[in-house]
């Protein structure tokens, strides 16, 4: 047995090319593992000085602060849901090249899940922003008891603070299983 | 009937329902991972307030962000507001916020569309 590496291991993780990379897609936060209740709570008041330091305006800093912690409650929920909370997720905030706030999460689902927010979220696409605001009041007042992981409000509303639809991809992986990305434009 | 008294978290307004004023005051962020628990007692306390106490009920807010699982509890409380309006009962809400966040008010004011008792919302660095 030998204890010698290949080269490329030796530098591993490369945090060089990551910072590199973070930075050439203007990528401000990023988390990947395992989301818990007191980490959620700990980078969304990251996020929010970070943003207060830069001297974004509150509707902005309450704008992106929401759409994140809607975000990250609804995969934790559905980690919970699943009884998968080991299991990695991806929240990524960047700016795209107009300058606007760009969240982006990614989580491991079952497929039909996956199946379903993706036909969800592209209903929600065809609304106008007073069909989303009607969408958003039906849905508050379905009885909890029915509701299912109340998904479809946070959905409903990071689409009403959206500038364009929002956009979502389906991953499939081995058993069943499918990465879910939800990408919000602000 | 007892007064209702939480403590502020990060994620989590005060919340202070006083059964002889008749007063509930709510300060803070909600965005707690199960507002169902965090909601609950008030939700009880409100119930049992408006069958029982048979007085005026005024909701003072100073709430901030609201994560939507926290609006849909709010929302309850309104309608219980709004169901006991009514069957004439005196309530009310006063939403105090600075408007130098107009995403509050802009909260506040879709509460507001849905309730016919006497809300008011005001910046409160004007008052």
């Amino acid at each position: 047995m030998s204890l010698r590496l290949p080269a490329r291991d030796l530098v591993a993780p490369d945090l060089h090319e990551l910072r590199t990379s973070f930075s050439r897609q203007n990528i401000l936060l990023c988390f990947n593992g395992p989301i818990t209740a007191p980490l959620i709570e700990e980078i969304g008041t990251a996020l929010r000085r970070h943003m207060e330091n830069n001297d974004e305006s509150p509707s902005a800093v309450s704008d992106v602060f929401s759409v994140y912690i809607e975000m990250a409650q609804n995969i934790r929920r559905y980690a919970q849901a699943q009884q998968c909370e080991h299991e990695a997720s991806t929240i990524v905030i960047s700016r795209d090249g107009q300058g606007r706030y760009v969240i982006c999460a990614g989580n491991i689902v079952i497929d039909a899940d996956g199946q379903a927010l993706l036909k969800r979220i592209g209903d929600l696409g065809e609304l106008d922003k007073a069909a989303l605001k009607a969408a958003f009041k039906a849905q508050l007042r379905i009885p909890r008891d029915t509701l299912g992981q109340g998904a479809g409000l946070g959905l409903i509303d990071m689409a009403r603070k959206a500038s364009e639809a929002l956009g979502c991809s389906l991953r499939p992986l081995d058993d069943g299983r499918a990465l879910f990305s939800l990408r919000v434009v602000l | 009937m007892k007064n209702l008294q939480i403590q502020r978290t990060n994620s989590s307004p005060s919340i202070d329902a006083d059964w002889d004023s008749g007063i509930i005051r709510m300060q803070g962020d909600s965005y707690p991972e199960n507002s169902f628990e965090l909601f609950q007692p008030l939700i009880d306390w409100v119930d049992t307030y408006l069958r029982e106490a048979k007085r005026p009920l005024l909701l003072d807010l100073e709430l901030l962000y609201l994560n939507t699982s926290s609006i849909r509890a709010m929302m309850d409380i309104f309608d219980m507001l709004e169901e006991a309006h009514g069957q004439g009962q005196s309530v009310a809400a006063r939403w105090s916020y600075d408007a130098a966040n107009e995403r509050v008010g802009q909260l506040a004011d879709e509460f507001k569309e849905d309730c016919s008792f006497p809300f008011t919302i005001h910046d409160k660095n004007l008052s």
